[in-house]
């Protein structure tokens, strides 16, 4: 029994091991998966170009891409087309990071967000403005004035990710 | 599952609520005064359909249906169904993969050992143990966590390989956590074994013989805890299991303490190997090129998760989508075993004996059937099903 409680009574000496979340934070790992983001390139376009390739991998059908076609006016991504609606249901969601694989130009990525919380089923579905990240400095929001002929490649060209 | 019949005496019903461990399953025991007479155990409550949710979907998503079979052993669920796949399509991952696996392996083995201490500690009403052994089990869940960065579902697998490489910081970082751990789990082995209240609770408690493990089809740690030698990484090898050998660890008591005690040493056996990993591992690819399309047939196989032996049956029919996945879950096999066991002990004594089989009850989101002769047609067809469900909704 005393060595028992000796063990109790050391262990009062020891650094607590807890994190007053939320308060204080833990960083999250460098290969954490948690809420989706859509990305942007450094002019403002965006990355996504609504090929829905994403939509296909997704093992809990997540995710719901419409693609509408860009004109030089009103120009949202490279190439022909972009996405008019982005949605996925992050109740549905298992953040398994397939989306990301499977995106040729890199659009989704899975952040490092992982405080979601919602107090209806509605709310839990995130749409485009609410997953696209903000515009980078010295970047132009979508949709944009191209000149044309400019933006006609919609796959651009990627070295390997790591990590 | 009904293992004695229940008429005629007083009947305990627990659960399907709590039933003392945090997961549905119902319990009836029969009692005489405190002195359990006889037990049987109604699972399926937490039925998912992942067998069928699988046909509905192709290969490669399948991988990440598996996984969520089980949060605790999700690794060795995708490792063996991949390595099914693999077999259908005849490719084998590259050396340095399957060794990323069994590392991977090894570590969910050890989170896996250390949350079933802590968890059993907590049924014999020892929760210091259990806050101390889950404090340190965060060790491993962070390492785990650095490797994939999740802490629960890993996804480290790939059809033909795997997805994150093992780099000489992330080496270090394991190592360290495994020394700490394996000083840690040496007091854990000493309080097991010494420790007065402990081994009151457990010695001679839920004695099982090696007869009768081997007639209840035990597996895993409950069976090697029976003495019976039984372990897939060794019968079977799989992934680099050839390459890196384990050590069987067997203990012929039979009771609730050596199945602590085989769990514990089998800790010792995972830092080893985990260190030899890191040492030794494989240079080379991390993936093979998978068809989209797995070639028609069929395969089996079979893995040693940390409850005991996984077995997958994967049927192709040459399309993209499985034609059939069967799984078989340890848990399931070691319940007529708890039944068995239970009789002739206290009632106060059961939180502990159910947990010492390490159940999962989401292990446990399959069917059973028992023949015991005679003509009893217990397998229903679709169509039957289909008039059941028409007759009863009338
Ligand atoms: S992370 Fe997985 S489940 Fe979530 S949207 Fe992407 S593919 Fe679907
Ligand atoms: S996020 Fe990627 S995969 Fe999904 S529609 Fe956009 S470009 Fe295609």
């Amino acid at each position: 029994m005393f060595r028992g409680l000796w063990t109790t009574f050391k262990s009062m000496f020891e650094k607590p091991v807890t994190v007053a979340y939320p308060e204080q934070k833990r960083p999250v790992r460098e290969r954490f998966k948690g809420r989706h983001v859509l990305k942007r390139y450094d002019n403002g376009l965006e990355k996504c170009i609504g090929c829905a390739l994403c939509a296909a991998a997704c093992p809990s059908d997540a995710i719901f891409v419409e693609a509408s076609e860009n004109t030089d006016e009103q120009r949202y991504s490279p190439g022909e087309r972009y996405a008019s609606t982005y949605e996925i249901n992050m109740l549905r969601c298992i953040y398994c990071g397939f989306c990301e694989d499977a995106c040729p130009t890199e659009a989704i990525v899975l952040g490092d967000n992982y405080e979601l919380s919602f107090t209806g089923r509605n709310q839990a579905i995130y749409d485009k403005n609410m997953l696209l990240e903000p515009v980078p400095s010295g970047g132009l929001p979508t949709p944009q004035v191209t000149e044309p002929g400019r933006f006609t490649r919609s796959v651009p060209e990627m070295k390997d990710p790591v990590d | 599952m009904e293992a004695q019949t229940t008429t005629g005496k007083f009947v305990v019903p627990i659960g399907p609520q709590h039933p003392a461990l945090k997961e549905p399953g119902h319990f009836e025991f029969t009692v005489d005064g405190e002195i359990v007479t006889g037990a049987s155990v109604r699972l399926g409550f937490v039925h998912r359909g992942i067998e069928k949710g699988a046909e509905a979907r192709n290969w490669v998503q399948n991988m990440y249906m598996v996984e969520r079979v089980c949060g605790i052993c999700s690794h060795v669920h995708a490792t063996a169904y991949a390595l099914g796949v693999e077999q259908l399509a005849g490719v084998t991952a590259p050396p340095r993969a399957q060794a990323i696996r069994e590392l991977v392996a090894e570590l969910e083995r050890v989170h896996s050992h250390m949350l079933w201490l802590g968890v059993a500690a907590h049924e014999g009403g020892f929760d210091t143990l259990f806050m101390y052994s889950w404090r340190d089990r965060e060790t491993v869940m962070d390492l785990l966590e650095a490797i994939c960065g999740n802490r629960v579902h890993y996804s480290v697998n790939l059809l033909g390989g795997v997805k994150y490489d093992i780099d000489d910081k992330l080496a270090d970082q394991l190592r360290k956590g495994v020394d700490f751990l394996e000083g840690r789990c040496e007091h854990y082995m000493k309080v097991v074994t010494t420790d007065e209240t402990f081994v009151g609770r457990t010695k001679n408690v839920g004695k099982m013989s090696k007869e009768e493990a081997y007639e209840l089809g035990s597996v895993g740690p409950t069976a090697r805890a029976s003495g019976v030698d039984r372990d897939i990484r060794i019968d079977a090898p799989y992934v680099s299991y050839e390459q890196f050998p384990v050590k069987l660890i067997t203990d012929d008591a039979g009771d609730l303490q050596a199945r602590f005690v085989v769990r514990i040493k089998e800790l010792y056996e995972s830092f080893r190997l985990i260190r030899e990993i890191l040492d030794h591992m494989p240079e080379g690819e991390l993936t093979v090129k998978v068809p989209r399309r797995i070639p028609a047939g069929e395969a089996i196989s079979r893995v040693e998760a940390p409850r005991g032996e996984l077995l997958y049956f994967l049927k192709s029919n040459g399309t993209d989508i499985p034609d059939r996945v069967k799984i078989r879950t340890p848990s399931l096999c070691n319940w007529s075993s708890v039944v068995n066991y239970a009789v002739g002990h206290k009632l106060a004594d059961m939180p502990m004996l159910l947990a010492g089989i390490d159940p999962c009850f989401s292990c446990n989101d399959r069917s059973v059937t028992i023949h015991r002769g005679g003509n009893v047609q217990n397998d229903w067809s679709w169509e039957q099903l289909r008039q059941y469900g028409i007759a009863y909704y009338r």
